[in-house]
């Protein structure tokens, strides 16, 4: 069933904000039993939705918190492209950023498939290690 | 402007980089055309970037950029992308990118790239 604008931003805003509050189990209920996540870094490999919240937990240890701000979201028929800045505090105290763009694939109510693009050459600034957090930082 | 107006702009937009034809990439920008590169987070205009366009085509033998999945929204399209390409030494590099593009009478007004610039390093192959 096809999802209208309204419908796909608020989906699309509901995963942000559940990925946000490390709201693992309102995140399965938003993925399709379907659905594929892939990075355009960790390899290029893509992951099923399951496994993906599997590693969530573990992602979350990384950091005290993380936002997902600055969200622009562009839909199209059949989904959304969002792009956002990633703000995370480590535990050390230091903050991070990631300017990072998803495209989502929408149906019946759930995401089927996400594409993720980002830098890895700014990890080291969002983990604060090697001269480019000095970057990041000033 | 139309999906189709918008498909057909992307598609031109790319088949212009490909070709090395600094002339229609140039026509393609709007006046107030603006470029944000996520490997930097700064922006720059279009005099600018027809200037890296131009120093980058004479970096590689042959560029390609393939596998475009476009969609398209109320004022422009997001295309996902993967460069392809091959070095005056053979050896052959492929990253995937994703493009966001705003688009006002035919022309793109704003570009925000997203790509990793780890693929840079690690994924150039040297001819076997």
């Amino acid at each position: 069933m096809s999802m209208t604008d309204g419908e796909i931003r608020e989906l699309c805003n509901r995963f942000f904000d559940a990925y946000q509050d490390r709201r693992v189990d309102e995140l399965a209920d938003i993925y399709s039993s379907d659905c594929v996540v892939w990075h355009n870094v960790f390899g290029g490999r893509e992951m099923s939705g399951k496994d993906n919240l599997a590693a969530l937990p573990a992602s979350y240890e990384g950091q005290r918190r993380r936002t997902y701000d600055d969200r622009i979201i562009n839909t199209f028929e059949g989904g959304f492209v969002i792009q956002y800045t990633l703000h995370g505090v480590q535990h050390s105290g230091h903050k991070g950023a990631l300017w990072i763009c998803i495209v989502g694939l929408c149906s019946n109510g759930r995401i089927t498939r996400i594409d993720e693009y980002m830098d890895s050459g700014r990890f080291p600034a969002w983990r604060g290690a090697g001269p480019a957090a000095r970057e990041n930082a000033s | 402007m139309t999906d189709t107006e918008l498909r057909a702009l992307c598609h031109r937009f790319f088949d212009a980089i490909e070709r090395g034809d600094c002339g229609a990439v140039a026509q393609i920008y709007a006046p107030e055309f603006r470029m944000w590169v996520n490997l930097t987070g700064t922006e720059s205009g279009a005099e600018e970037n027809l200037a890296v366009l131009r120093d980058g085509a004479k970096l590689h033998r042959r560029r390609t950029y393939d596998d475009r999945i476009v969609n398209t929204f109320a004022s422009g399209f997001v295309v996902q992308y993967s460069v392809n390409v091959v070095t005056h030494s053979g050896a052959r590099t492929s990253l995937s990118a994703c493009v966001v593009a705003q688009c006002r009478g035919g022309q793109i007004t704003r570009i925000d790239e997203y790509l990793d610039s780890g693929k840079f390093r690690s994924r150039t192959q040297d001819p076997a």
